[in-house]
């Protein structure tokens, strides 16, 4: 599936709405153009009756443009507020259903695609471009009030001649075109500010991980005038961007002008009646048409934001179905056979691949063709399902998610029941902490388990693992930040776990408490490997 | 992204901090007001050409003035939205400036957070734009537009600007109504959407452990459930806004429409009162082109609000930031002394490091060796006061050390590289390095086949992924830039983690010959480094 299929689907899915923001929009346009244009004719006719006599004055019929000119406010503001209704139900509407499918080509997509928009500033620009594909979904209806409104201008200014009309329609449509042109200079301004914002993310980014070094060197000053250059540098982009922008309320300004102007000139002959309600007419057609000025401004941005959600789109791969027993593996690494429940230690000096090694398992970089097999087939050419299957995770980094702890928990095994979870958490030696949090399970833990300290969101992350039904425990660093004795209670009772479950286990630590857990202790590295029994 | 803050600052504090963020004085305002001057100009040249036309003079004159004020409208609301842009980029710029300042300059024991950095120097500065572009030239300007134009109706008609007036009335009834209650609403409305945005962040986040768990369609429904929820909340608040900025035109259209009466029926002379005024056609229509005017900039207000909130979002996350204090260095010198030091971050468990004590006389080079989480760069740390000393003694020459900062030179694992030549990246620590002192530093630090095969030497470009360079080439770089540094003190930060062994073992010579005549510290889990060291200390695993 394409964003743009999805768009289609969504847009006929909402196509009642949608045609009611259309037609409210209309209404509005042309209420518009009427309320004026009526106003104006009515006081010169009120003003010429006035001015022939009492008699003239007394059969001037005033009840029913006062009456229309009533009718016509409350039209207006009326099918304002529908138009607003509908066209925000419709995007709110496409909302619900634009962002799972998203996130279902998201993990789709191939791990390296996909984990890449896990970094920050991609997150970010990510809902960044969502947001402006919700956003064409309220202006929509911009088209339908731009048409109205010059239907409704060009009947009006027809009453004071073809020139008046010609005029009219004349000066919307040049305020359109110059739009056009403008919206097209706008693009090179537009990536200009990209580019500037991406330049200053990456120096705070960079300026973030080198606090000793800043330090160090006495380099705070430096530091901070090279923020505020690039900083600086984003807020001339900006200007420039804002300059181009302006030139849209410009070309808004004059053409209500010049339309005025021109078809008041032009239908002059008409009389002074005739004459007004052609130039309001005029004024408030070429205003008609200022939703999709508007809209031209954001064109740019729009396409940007739906070519690089169309490249998640594309990235797809048709899942392959998960294939193999849920039983028992058995693991060969790099030739070394492990039978099930095996307990192994990874070893080898910080970046030798350990955690490399550990993601490879899962699925979640590429592995090393004939590195891994699993029941004897290459675990490369594996579907990442049967890995993950094959796998229950605690990684390195103790990974949570915004939510609470049943939340996390629930990720594993969703249908799991309490008592499992409470077992779980116990044997993660979490159990007294979870207790005491006010709301128990259901506490809520903020961003990346911010209520928790690190030793806790570790534990969290094992228990997690816990309820992972996998024949292998895949244990990353699970001993971090934990002091020694809670170190030694979650060895203890991880001991007695794999006992019960007869699962095995792969652990990278550094801890000798843990790593005594195992009986084979297995270098990571090609270099210094060996392997002990 | 940001967690909207709990116990948010109430909304008077984080009003008043905006608007002393914002500044005082603005030139988008006055544009503003000259935009409503032009459009008095604009509804008497309307007026004025009608007349003419209706027989009282020449029209092109009063054709030329619609077609000039409508220019100078343009020409205005142009200038607006550019002032508004210029002063933003002055607000941000200072307040970017604070954010930095204050995480450079911060207090030891703050942990290191770059994505919180990221947050607040670049996303919640950002917020700010809107605030001060848009909003504020358009709010001040709200109380200032209306009584120009009140007073130009008035000179042409008392009568119509008292019912201007008296709309104006249940208008303001209705937005501090709709304001109380909606504002309150929308507000939360703001956050609720800001939150399903955080969700969604948050799961692409997380994809290595949905993915991991094999939970990727519990996921997608889970978040298709909480969209559609907000969209069904949404919908609810936003009826109740949509209600509000209904009653606003319903009130700006009422008024043109009585405005209109009133003038038609003034002008035909049947009005159902003794006439209080007499109209003529030119001051009747003047008064009719004016009255949308009128109601334009609370309107344009309103368009704004969205701006406000996103501010004010921003202001909690950029309030609490302290002003910084600079601390002056003061000069160091060895030998250094820790006696049962324990340092222990705010929010963890464990200490990081505790009861730790040793001494460094001068020139001597010490190893910190120890597994990772042993906490050897956190002793490193704590020399820079970067970490906090929660317990014993720092002492350097016998009086207690605050920091080494300026007067050590620093190597680590991931050396700082800025997009410029190598050169530049050398100077950062010395800029007033001459040319011998860096052929010299050059050398030392082993980056002569590395120069010799760039086409530049030392000023080929580099980008700041230094990409290009191997990891061995860049700790070279940075360990001739620290060497270029004339400092006393030399700290290294792994200097040979993530090296092969090949490459580790030409570093560790280089090391060993720049440690010489420095009083150096390198915290490592490499016994090869280890072994160039004058004393070894041991950081051991807890268990």
């Amino acid at each position: 599936m394409t964003l743009r299929t999805l768009i289609v689907a969504e847009r006929h899915r909402e196509r009642r709405r949608l045609r009611q923001a259309g037609a409210c929009a209309a209404l509005v346009a042309a209420a518009s153009v009427l309320l004026l244009a009526l106003s104006g004719w009515f006081l010169s006719a009120a003003a010429l009756a006035g001015g022939a006599g009492i008699v003239a004055a007394q059969a001037f019929n005033y009840m029913l443009p006062s009456a229309a000119i009533r009718l016509l406010a409350i039209v207006r503001t009326g099918a304002r507020y529908g138009e607003r209704l509908a066209s925000h139900g419709a995007a709110f509407g496409a909302l619900a259903r634009l962002r799972p499918a998203l996130y279902r080509a998201i993990t789709a997509a191939p791990p390296s695609v996909a984990l890449a928009l896990g970094r920050g500033e991609a997150t970010a620009r990510l809902i960044g471009d969502v947001d402006a594909v919700e956003w064409r979904f309220v202006r929509l209806s911009g088209p339908w009030g731009a048409a109205a409104a010059l239907a409704s201008g060009a009947v009006l200014t027809l009453l004071g001649g073809w020139l008046a009309m010609g005029a009219t329609l004349a000066c919307a449509g040049g305020a359109w075109a110059l739009a056009r042109y403008a919206a097209g200079r706008l693009e090179q301004p537009g990536r200009a500010v990209q580019q500037a914002m991406g330049a200053l993310r990456e120096d705070v980014a960079m300026l973030g991980g080198a606090a000793a070094e800043v330090r160090c060197f006495a380099l705070e000053d430096w530091a901070t005038a090279r923020v505020a250059a690039a900083g600086d540098r984003l807020s001339e982009a900006q200007v420039r961007q804002a300059a181009v922008a302006a030139w849209f309320e410009a070309l808004h300004a004059i053409g209500v002008g010049v339309a005025a102007a021109s078809a008041l000139a032009l239908s002059s002959a008409a009389g002074a009646p005739i004459a007004a309600l052609s130039a309001l007419a005029a004024a408030m057609t070429v205003d008609g048409i200022a939703p999709i000025l508007r809209a031209l401004t954001e064109s740019g941005r729009l396409r940007e934001a739906e070519a690089r959600l169309d490249a998640v789109f594309d990235a797809v791969e048709d899942a392959l179905p998960a294939i193999g027993s849920r039983g028992p593996s058995i693991l060969t690494i790099d030739g070394e056979r492990f039978l099930p429940g095996s307990r192994i230690a990874l070893t080898g000096p910080s970046g030798c691949g350990k955690t490399t090694l550990a993601e490879g398992l899962l699925g979640l970089r590429p592995l090393g063709a004939g590195r891994v097999m699993i029941d004897g087939r290459d675990a490369a050419s594996l579907p990442p399902a049967t890995l993950r299957a094959t796998f229950a995770w605690a990684p390195q980094d103790a990974l949570l998610m915004a939510g609470t702890v049943r939340d996390n928990l629930h990720i594993a095994d969703p249908h799991t029941s309490e008592d499992r979870l409470w077992q779980a958490l116990g044997d993660a030696a979490l159990e007294p902490v979870v207790r005491a949090l006010p709301d128990g399970l259901d506490t809520w833990l903020g961003d990346d388990g911010a209520r928790l300290s690190g030793g806790e969101r570790r534990r969290l992350s094992l228990a997690r693992a816990y309820l992972g039904e996998a024949p292998w425990l895949l244990l990353d660093e699970p001993g971090e930040g934990l002091d020694a004795d809670v170190a030694a209670e979650v060895a203890h009772r991880l001991d007695a776990r794999l006992r019960r479950t007869g699962q095995g286990m792969i652990l990278v630590s550094h801890r000798p408490v843990l790593t005594a857990l195992c009986e084979r202790q297995y270098a990571a590295d090609d270099a210094s490997r060996r392997s002990a029994a | 992204m940001t967690t909207i803050a709990h116990d948010a600052p109430t909304s008077r504090m984080r009003n008043r901090w905006l608007k002393d963020a914002a500044g005082g004085r603005d030139r988008a305002l006055g544009f503003l007001l000259f935009d409503t001057l032009a459009a008095i100009g604009f509804a008497g040249g309307i007026a004025g050409a009608v007349a003419a036309v209706a027989g009282q003079g020449a029209l092109w004159p009063w054709a030329l003035l619609m077609i000039g004020m409508g220019a100078l409208r343009g020409l205005f609301a142009m200038l607006a939205l550019r002032m508004g842009a210029v002063r933003a980029g002055a607000v941000k710029r200072t307040q970017r400036w604070r954010v930095v300042a204050a995480s450079l300059h911060r207090q030891a024991g703050t942990p290191i957070d770059s994505g919180l950095l990221a947050t607040q120097a670049v996303d919640a500065v950002e917020a700010l734009d809107g605030y001060v572009a848009r909003f504020m030239p358009a709010r001040r300007a709200a109380a200032i537009a209306p009584i120009l134009v009140l007073a130009a109706t008035a000179c042409a008609s008392w009568v119509a600007a008292v019912i201007l007036a008296a709309t104006l009335l249940p208008f303001v009834a209705a937005m501090i109504l709709a304001g109380g209650a909606a504002a309150d609403e929308s507000r939360r409305q703001f956050v609720a959407l800001y939150r399903l945005s955080a969700r969604f962040a948050d799961r692409v986040r997380s994809l290595p452990v949905v993915l991991a768990f094999r939970a990727e369609i519990r996921e997608i429904e889970a978040i298709g459930t909480a969209a559609e929820d907000l969209a069904e909340r949404t919908m609810r608040v936003l009826r109740v806004a949509f209600l509000s900025s209904a009653a606003l035109e319903f009130f700006s259209a009422l008024s043109v429409a009585l405005v209109a009466v009133y003038c038609g029926f003034s002008l035909l002379g049947q009005l159902p009162f003794a006439a209080p005024e007499t109209l003529t056609l030119a001051r009747a229509f003047f008064v009719l082109a004016l009255a949308p005017e009128f109601y334009a900039p609370m309107r344009r207000l309103a368009a704004a609000y969205h701006d406000k909130q996103c501010a004010e979002t921003a202001a909690d996350t950029l309030m609490p930031l302290a002003e910084h204090r600079r601390t002056v260095p003061v000069p160091a010198a060895a030998p250094l002394g820790l006696r049962d030091v324990t340092i222990h971050y705010p929010g963890s468990d464990v200490p990081a490091v505790s009861g730790l004590s040793f001494s460094v006389e001068a020139g001597e080079t010490v190893a910190l060796l120890g597994p990772s989480g042993s906490g050897k760069t956190s002793v490193l740390h704590l020399l820079l006061g970067l970490a906090p000393l929660s317990a014993g003694t720092v002492e350097a020459g016998g009086v207690p050390l605050t920091s080494l900062a300026g007067q050590a030179s620093w190597v680590g694992q991931h050396p700082l590289l800025i997009a410029a030549t190598i050169r530049e990246n050398l100077l950062l620590a010395c800029p007033q390095a001459d040319e011998l002192a860096i052929r010299r530093v050059v050398a030392a630090a082993g980056l002569g086949p590395m120069l010799a095969s760039r086409p530049g030497g030392l000023d080929s470009p580099l980008d700041t992924r230094g990409s290009g360079l191997s990891g061995g080439e860049r700790r070279r770089l940075a360990l001739a830039r620290a060497l270029l540094n004339p400092a006393p003190f030399l700290l290294l930060d792994e200097p040979t983690a993530h090296l092969d062994a090949h490459a580790e073992t030409a570093l560790i010579a280089t090391i060993a010959s720049a440690a010489r005549g420095r009083t150096t510290l390198i915290a490592t889990h490499s016994p090869a480094l280890a072994a160039i060291a004058t004393r070894v200390i041991h950081l051991g695993p807890a268990a």
